[in-house]
């Protein structure tokens, strides 16, 4: 039997204090299966690892047990310790006293007893573990970029100018949202001003092939290796490989037409925001049969069908009304706001400013706007319940973000989801904004939820970083190793391991009649394995042996 | 999904515990249910993490099984824990649609159906054994589960497969 060694953490006072370490101690020894206990008050700290190195090196022993924390938290760690000291990173089992005994069983004794039963059963199991070869292929850093508005502009410059070959699909033309846009808020900048130089230097960076009017049909494939299908309008198709695929899809200005409130496409004098800007403030304003004396600019428009705030209407609220207030400085403007929101740096100031320019503010709890001879009525409820009426010229509607219709179908292919209001899911909202649950999926801008150019490139900026650091050229791309594999013996070729797989990765080789797996495409979940009849399916680390033996030790 | 609502009847079914055969006179008592939890990686494991990272109180009832996917719960996996003296079983995965394989959980829901009438037809309550869907973030979910759970066996009392013969 293998040498093994047993280490028991006892991180600070989280497990020493709850668990009695010293008995857990004195009945394993009894147990006669491992050749050696040590203890240690933090093992995943840079002096508990070396602590464990040497001791398994002294030692000699050929596997551990090491009861701790969650594997969540620290197999990585130690998988990283024993192949330092020559051991198979397979070779050991962390068992989760902590989070899943610790701190859930407050009676010491109890506690006790369960990090015992589990420490039984990782004693058991870590005998029967089988060292795995850690598999790596070549990948492709080639980065394709699917939407072409600021965030995928920006992604597919940051990447090309490190040397990258980036594919850029874009369903109409490039500019996004951006390129409808006259000034910009904070700075009040003309949108083309740095559109244009960008989109030039898109157009020129030899790195990077643009495909316009373009759409993504297509892709397959895995982190390091995806390969897309493109279709053109003159239904061509195209063909494309890359390691990493980026969503920089945008967002879409939410038309408010089924808000019969507003009276959008009924009555004269009703605009969005979205609009405004197309036609341009100060056309809109000479150009108007009668002089417009008076404008009632509507925040949240959309908001509540939409389900969310999209930060950004407010702030251009306010950049609209002032741009009126500049053009004709007798037009008296009035914005109908639920909350101020003002998320951004320096958009306080700009708040301050656009009332130092004349603009009005007033709160209303909902509003109605109607139409008549003389012209339009906005009737609002104030807070506390009180109605008040506005006679204006023109309203203005500030309407919100809404995702991208072509998100699910995209998310769908690519394995990954959309939220409930249609933007692709983060692979965690905190921790990994711009990362997707499939490998090798990055989100930037508008596609992972509104926001404002700012937010658009700091996130572009993340994401082509993390697109540069997970694809290094000329590095290879480790495998998954807990993959599963056929025995050619046992295989009756009866077809339902290929069935299962989500991934394609299992065949049914016609010639031999048996399944191959392929090791790049599988995952590792296991679900060929519990669908095979004939028990020639197995996965690895976790095969039917390993884990009838830790159940049965656990119950023992 | 198309068979969403095919799905949830199904859900419903399998989800909700059934009343089992109760065994008045071992249950209840000093009897501390040894139940064994297979949990997918990704989400269920997860969230019993969770659990102890808000010190949430927890009979010591259940000890876990880590695999990476529900759908590596071999219906046997189940029958194997009884044989073995379990007094329950748990299966918990992501929530339909949430798997982190795409569609293994679907896989399992099916299984486990299988695994129910196997259980019956081997005479053993159905409310031994329990397939629930518990986020990653559902820390609260899974002490409850496990809370409720426990109960339930330490009413249904100890195995009886440990003392009769039943295959
Ligand atoms: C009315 C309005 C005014 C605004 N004013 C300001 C302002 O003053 N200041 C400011 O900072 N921000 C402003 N914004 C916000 C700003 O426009 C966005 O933050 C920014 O455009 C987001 O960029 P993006 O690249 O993420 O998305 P988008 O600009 O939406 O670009 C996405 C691109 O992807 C393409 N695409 C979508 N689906 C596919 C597909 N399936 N395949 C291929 N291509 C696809 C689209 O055609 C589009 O070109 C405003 C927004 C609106 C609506
Ligand atoms: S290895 Fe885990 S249990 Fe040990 S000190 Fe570190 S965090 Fe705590
Ligand atoms: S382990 Fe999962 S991904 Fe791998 S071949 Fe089996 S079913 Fe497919
Ligand atoms: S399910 Fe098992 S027996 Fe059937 S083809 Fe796959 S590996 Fe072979
Ligand atoms: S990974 Fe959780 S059920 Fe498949």
């Amino acid at each position: 039997m293998a040498k093994i060694g047993l280490y028991l953490c006892e991180c600070g006072p989280n497990i020493a204090d709850a668990i009695d370490l010293d008995r857990v101690a004195a009945e394993i020894e009894k147990d006669g299966k491992v050749a050696g206990i040590e203890r240690h008050k933090l093992f995943c700290s840079a002096d508990g690892k070396k602590f464990l190195a040497e001791s398994i090196k002294k030692n000699g022993f050929e596997r551990f047990v090491i009861a701790a924390c969650s594997p969540k938290q620290h197999e990585g760690t130690f998988a990283e310790v024993a192949s330092d000291v020559g051991l198979n990173p397979q070779m050991f089992q962390l068992v989760n006293i902590r989070e899943q005994c610790a701190w859930t069983v407050p009676d010491k004794e109890q506690a006790t007893g369960k990090a015992l039963r589990f420490i039984r059963a990782a004693v058991t199991r870590v005998q029967y573990h089988q060292a795995l070869e850690q598999k790596e292929i070549d990948c492709n850093p080639d980065v394709f970029v699917i939407g072409g508005g600021i965030a995928g502009i920006e992604v597919a410059l940051r990447t090309a100018h490190k040397g990258r070959k980036v594919f850029l699909a874009e369903k109409g033309e490039l500019g996004g949202m951006l390129k409808e846009r006259g000034l910009l808020f904070p700075a009040m900048e003309p949108a083309g001003d740095f559109l244009g130089p960008r989109i030039d230097a898109l157009r020129n960076n030899p790195q990077i092939e643009l495909f316009e009017n373009c759409k993504v049909k297509e892709v397959l494939g895995f982190f390091g290796s995806f390969v897309a299908l493109l279709e053109t309008q003159e239904g061509k198709e195209i063909e494309l490989k890359a390691g990493s695929v980026v969503l920089a899809t945008g967002a879409q200005a939410f038309n408010p037409k089924e808000l019969a409130e507003y009276g959008y496409g009924k009555l004269d004098g009703v605009y969005t925001a979205d609009e405004i800007e197309k036609r341009g403030v100060g056309k809109l304003l000479t150009e108007s049969a009668k002089p417009v004396k008076s404008v009632a600019v509507i925040h949240c428009v959309g908001r509540d069908k939409l389900g969310y705030c999209s930060k950004m209407c407010c702030v251009n609220s306010m950049k609209i009304a002032r741009q009126i207030r500049e053009q004709s400085a007798e037009t008296e403007v009035v914005e109908l706001y639920r909350d101020l929101c003002l998320p951004g740096k320096g958009y306080d100031r700009f708040y301050k400013e656009t009332e130092a320019k004349g603009v009005k503010f007033a709160r209303f709890e909902s509003v109605e706007v109607t139409g008549g001879d003389s012209g339009l009525t906005v009737k609002y409820k104030q807070p506390g319940g009180t109605g008040a009426e506005l006679a204006v010229d023109m309203v203005v509607l500030s309407t919100g973000l809404a995702a991208n219709p072509s998100n699910p179908e995209l998310a769908d292919m690519l394995s990954i989801s959309v939220d409930e209001s249609g933007f692709f899911v983060e692979e965690h909202a905190v921790l990994n904004p711009v990362s997707t649950m499939t490998e090798g999926v990055f989100i930037a801008g508008c596609a992972r939820g509104p926001g404002d150019t700012r937010d658009t490139i700091v996130q572009a900026s993340a994401t082509a970083g993390k697109v540069l650091s997970s694809l290094v050229p000329g590095k290879r791309l480790q495998l998954e190793t807990r993959t599963s594999e056929v025995s050619e013996k046992l295989c009756v070729g009866c077809g339902t391991c290929v069935t299962v797989c989500a991934y394609g990765a299992t065949t049914l080789d016609e010639s031999r009649h048996i399944a191959v797996v392929n090791e790049v495409l599988c995952r590792g979940c296991g679900n060929c394995a519990s669908a095979c009849p004939s028990g020639a399916a197995k996965h690895r680390h976790f095969t039917t042996r390993q884990l009838n033996q830790e159940v049965t030790e656990i119950l023992k | 999904m198309a068979d969403d609502g095919a799905a949830r009847q199904l859900d419903k079914e399998i989800l909700s515990p059934k009343p089992g055969i109760q065994s008045p006179a071992e249950g209840g008592g000093d009897f501390q249910p040894r139940i064994v939890g297979f949990l997918c990686n990704w989400c269920s494991y997860a969230g019993a993490d969770l659990a102890g990272v808000t010190r949430l109180k927890m009979p010591p009832s259940m000890v876990a099984i880590r695999v990476m996917c529900s759908s590596r719960v071999d219906p046997l996996f189940v029958l194997k824990a009884f044989l073995a003296g379990a007094d329950g079983v748990l299966v918990a995965g992501c929530h339909p649609g949430d798997c982190h394989y795409q569609t293994g959980n679907y896989y399992t829901r099916r299984r486990f159906a299988l695994t129910l009438k196997v259980l019956e037809e081997l005479g053993l309550e159905a409310n031994r054994v329990r397939l629930s869907w518990v986020s990653a973030s559902e820390g609260g979910r899974f002490a409850e589960v496990v809370t409720e759970f426990t109960e339930t066996i330490r009413k249904a009392g100890p195995n009886p497969a440990k003392t009769e013969v039943f295959l």
